[in-house]
C-alpha cells in the first residue's frame, strides 16, 4: 500500500470501468432484444459511470485519493478530471445516438442504412469503449495503462468502420494498423520505465509497476535509459493522442466514424491517450526539465500543422478532426511545460476542448442528419432552417476560437500566460497566431453553411428541419457549459487545481 | 533467473531460426506459404521461451499463453483469411533482393547494438549477460522486419503477418528486459496482439468484398 496519508480505499475506482464492461457485455449478449435495451442500458450505465466520476470529483476535492487493489487502481485529481470527462460527454453521445443512427441514411452514405441487427453490437461496443477509457485513468500500472490504452483501439477500431463502406474500410483499416504499431512503442516505454524502476533496487518487483511508486526514483534511473524511454512514450501515446507528426490516422478515424463516435475519439479518447503521456513522461521532469521545450516545441508543431491542414479542408468532419490536433497542440504545450500554471491551462484546455468539440461534432453530426451533406461546399443558409444547430455552432467556434467571453479563451489564455511565464515568448507568440487562424478556419465554414446562399444541389434537397430534442438537447447543454466555464471559470477550480498539483512537477 | 541452467545452445540455435523464419515470412509470395512460415516462427518463439524457462519457471506460463495466442489462435486466423482461392501476393514495393540485404544489415546493425550499448536499453545486470545482449538482437530484428514487411508490402495480409513479427519481436524483448513481469500484464500484452490480428483481418474482409482487391494501394479515398 502507498504510505500517502490521503489515499482511501474505495470501490469507485474498479466501479468506474467494471460497470460499463457488464454493461457492454449484456448488451452483446441480448442482441435479439433489439435496439431499444441496447440504447437503454447504455444511457443508465453512462449516467452511472458520470456519478461515480461526481463522486469521485468529491472525494477528491475534499483531499483524499481513492486506491483499490492494493494500489493497483489509484484516483487522484487527474485520473477523476478525466473520469469526469469520459462519463459526461459519454452521457451526451449516448443521448445524442438513439436517433441519429437510426437514421444514418445521408444521401452520401447511399446503401449502408444500418441493419436494425447491428445497433446492439454499436452499443456493447461503445459501452466497452468507455470502460477501456476509464480503466486507463484509473489505472496505476504502467504495463496495464499500456493494455487500457491499446484496448481502447480495439474497442473503437469496429466503431470507426461500423459503416462499412470503402470510406470506412480504409478508415477502420488505417486505424486498427498505425495505433497498433504506434502504442507497440509505448509498450517498449513502459516496460523499460518498469525495468529501470526495478533494477534501482529501491522498489521491489511489484512496486516497480506502480506509477506512483516509480515517480519518487525516476530520478534514480540512468540518463540514456530515461531518455529512450521518454522518446518511445511520445511516439507511443503521442500516436494516440493525434500528435503531429504522428497524426495521420486521426483525420480519417474521427471524419469516418459515425458522428457519435467521432464525439467520443475527438472528444475523449485522444484526451485519454495525453493524459497516459503525461502520466508516464511527468515522472522525468525533476530530473529532466529540458523535456519542457521539447514537449512545448512539438505542441506548437502540432497547433500550426493542424491548424493549416484544417485551412484546407472543405469536409467539416475532416476539418474539425483536423483542428483536434491543433488543439491537441495547445493541451500539449501547457501540459509539457510542467509548470503548476501549464498543467492548469493545459487541462484546463483539455476539459473545454472535450465540450467544445463534442459540441462541434454534434452540430455538423445535426447538418449530416438534416441534410445529407457535409462538405461546406455543398451546405448554405441553413441558419434559418436549424436555428438550434447555427446557434450551436457558432458558439462553439467561438469558443474554440479562444475568443472571450467563452471557456476557448480562459484555458487559452492560461496556456499563454504559462508560456511567458516560463520564457517562452516564441511559443505564446505561435499560439496566439493559430488561435487567430482558428478563428478564419470556423467562422469562414461557420458564414458558408448558415449565411451563405443554399447551394444549387441543397436547394433541390427535401425541405430541411431542425433535428429532434434528443439530438439538440446534449448541444444545448454543451454550449452551456462553454459560456458557463468561459464566464465562471473558477467552477472548474477545485478539481482543476487538484489535477494540476497532481500532475506538475516544476514547481507552482 | 539462474543463468547456468539454460540450455545455451539450443537458445542460440532457435534464435538463429527464428531470424530466417522472420525472413521467409516477409519473402515468400505465397500468402500460405508466408503464413507457414509465421507459424513455424511462432512456435520457434514458444520454443525459445520455453528454453529460457528451465532458468525462470514464470517463464513457462509464457510459453503457453504464446502457444495458444501467437502458434495456435494467430495462425487460425490468418488461413481463415486467406482463405483456398488464389493466394499469390500482390507485387511488394521492394524485392527480394534488397528485402535480404534489409535484413542482414539489420541483424548486424541490433547484434552491434546490444554489444556496445545494451546499458541505455536494458537497465538491468541480467540483461547484460551475454545470451540476453543476443535474445534483444534477435528480438530487434524480427520486431524491425515486422515493421519493414508493413511499410514496403501491398498486400493488406502480408502487412498482418508483419505486424504479428513486428509483435513476436516485441515479446521476445521482454524475457530480456522485464522477465518479472506479473502473468496479469503478460496476458493482457499478448491477448490484445490476438484481437488486433482478428479484427484486422476482419476489416481486410470487408474491403476484400467493397474493393475487389486486398491491395493497401487501392485505398486511396481518404487524402489530406
Amino acid at each position: 500500500m502507498s504510505a500517502d496519508p490521503a489515499a482511501v480505499t474505495s470501490s469507485l475506482p474498479p466501479l468506474a470501468f467494471l460497470l460499463p464492461l457488464a454493461a457492454g457485455a449484456v448488451v452483446l449478449l441480448g442482441r435479439r432484444f433489439g435496439r431499444a435495451l441496447a440504447q437503454a442500458v447504455t444511457l443508465v450505465t453512462a449516467v452511472a459511470v458520470l456519478g461515480i466520476g461526481v463522486a469521485m470529483v468529491v472525494r477528491v476535492v475534499a483531499g483524499q485519493v481513492l486506491v483499490a487493489w492494493g494500489n493497483e487502481l489509484r484516483v487522484d485529481g487527474l485520473s477523476a478530471l478525466l473520469v469526469v470527462v469520459i462519463g459526461g460527454i459519454g452521457v451526451l453521445a449516448s443521448l445524442y445516438s438513439v436517433r441519429y443512427v437510426a437514421r444514418p441514411t445521408a444521401p452520401e452514405r447511399a446503401g449502408e442504412a444500418v441493419a436494425p441487427t447491428r445497433l446492439p453490437v454499436f452499443y456493447g461496443l461503445l459501452l466497452w469503449f468507455l470502460a477501456t477509457m476509464l480503466w486507463g485513468c484509473v489505472t496505476n500500472n504502467v504495463v496495464m495503462l499500456y493494455v487500457a490504452v491499446e484496448a481502447t483501439t480495439l474497442t473503437s477500431g469496429l466503431l470507426v468502420a461500423f459503416y462499412w463502406d470503402r470510406r470506412a474500410l480504409e478508415a477502420g483499416y488505417k486505424y486498427l494498423m498505425l495505433l497498433t504499431i504506434g502504442i507497440t512503442f509505448a509498450l517498449f516505454g513502459c516496460v523499460l520505465v518498469y525495468a529501470a524502476g526495478a533494477a534501482t533496487g529501491k522498489l521491489d518487483g511489484g512496486q516497480a509497476l506502480l506509477l506512483s511508486e516509480l515517480r519518487g526514483v525516476a530520478g534514480l534511473i540512468p540518463s540514456g535509459t530515461a531518455l529512450i524511454a521518454v522518446a518511445f512514450l511520445i511516439v507511443g501515446f503521442g500516436t494516440k493522442a493525434g500528435i503531429a507528426p504522428f497524426h495521420p490516422w486521426l483525420p480519417d478515424a474521427h471524419a469516418e466514424a459515425p458522428t457519435p463516435i467521432s464525439v467520443l475519439l475527438s472528444g475523449v479518447m485522444i484526451k485519454m491517450a495525453v493524459y497516459a503521456l503525461a502520466r508516464t513522461v511527468s515522472i522525468f521532469y525533476p530530473t529532466w526539465p529540458g523535456l519542457a521545450v521539447f514537449a512545448v516545441g512539438l505542441g506548437v508543431f502540432t497547433m500550426v500543422l493542424g491548424i493549416v491542414l484544417a485551412l484546407a479542408q472543405d469536409d467539416l468532419k475532416r476539418l474539425l478532426a483536423y483542428s483536434s490536433v491543433s488543439q491537441m497542440g495547445y493541451v500539449l504545450a501547457g501540459v509539457g511545460l510542467g509548470t503548476y500554471l501549464g498543467c492548469y491551462g493545459g487541462l484546463f484546455h483539455l476539459l473545454n476542448h472535450a465540450v467544445f468539440k463534442s459540441l462541434l461534432f454534434m452540430a455538423v453530426g445535426a447538418l449530416i442528419y438534416s441534410t445529407g451533406a457535409r462538405r461546406i461546399s455543398e451546405l448554405g443558409g441553413l441558419a434559418r432552417k436549424m436555428p438550434i444547430t447555427s446557434a450551436c455552432f457558432i458558439i462553439g467556434a467561438v469558443a474554440i476560437s479562444g475568443l472571450p467571453p467563452l471557456s476557448g479563451f480562459m484555458s487559452k489564455l492560461t496556456v499563454f500566460l504559462a508560456l511567458a511565464q516560463s520564457g517562452m515568448w516564441w511559443a505564446a507568440a505561435v499560439a496566439v497566431l493559430v488561435g487567430l487562424l482558428t478563428t478564419v478556419v470556423l467562422m469562414r465554414a461557420a458564414s458558408a453553411v448558415f449565411w451563405a446562399g443554399p447551394s444549387r444541389q441543397a436547394a433541390a434537397q427535401n425541405p430541411v428541419r431542425e433535428v429532434p430534442p434528443s439530438m439538440w438537447v446534449p448541444m444545448v447543454i454543451l454550449a452551456a457549459a462553454c459560456v458557463l466555464l468561459g464566464v465562471l471559470p473558477q467552477v472548474a477550480y477545485p478539481l482543476l487545481d487538484r489535477a494540476a498539483v497532481a500532475l506538475a512537477t516544476l514547481g507552482r | 533467473m539462474s543463468v547456468e541452467l539454460l540450455p545455451m545452445d539450443l537458445i542460440r540455435t532457435l534464435s538463429m531460426l527464428l531470424v530466417i523464419t522472420s525472413v521467409a515470412a516477409v519473402e515468400i509470395r505465397r500468402l500460405r506459404m508466408a503464413a507457414v512460415a509465421y507459424s513455424i516462427q511462432a512456435l520457434l518463439i514458444v520454443a525459445l521461451l520455453a528454453s529460457f524457462a528451465s532458468g525462470n519457471p514464470a517463464l513457462y506460463l509464457w510459453a503457453g499463453t504464446a502457444l495458444i495466442t501467437k502458434a495456435i489462435l494467430t495462425p487460425y486466423f490468418l488461413f481463415r483469411a486467406i482463405g483456398s482461392g488464389d493466394d499469390r501476393e500482390l507485387k511488394p514495393l521492394i524485392g527480394f533482393g534488397p528485402s535480404v540485404l534489409v535484413a542482414v544489415l539489420l541483424m548486424l546493425g541490433f547484434y552491434h547494438l546490444t554489444h556496445t550499448h545494451i546499458l541505455l536499453l536494458a537497465p538491468s545486470e541480467l540483461a547484460q549477460q551475454e545470451l540476453f545482449r543476443t535474445n534483444l538482437a534477435v528480438a530487434s530484428t524480427v520486431f524491425a522486419l515486422g515493421l519493414y514487411a508493413v511499410l514496403t508490402r501491398r498486400d493488406a495480409v502480408k502487412t498482418v503477418i508483419g505486424l504479428c513479427l513486428l509483435e513476436n519481436g516485441v515479446h521476445l524483448s521482454l524475457v530480456s528486459l522485464a522477465p518479472g513481469l506479473p502473468e496479469t500484464a503478460l496476458f493482457g500484452v499478448a491477448s490484445e496482439v490476438v484481437v488486433t490480428v482478428y479484427l484486422l483481418l476482419y476489416v481486410i474482409g470487408g474491403v476484400r468484398r467493397q474493393f475487389g482487391t486486398t491491395d493497401t494501394f487501392a485505398l486511396r479515398e481518404l487524402h489530406w
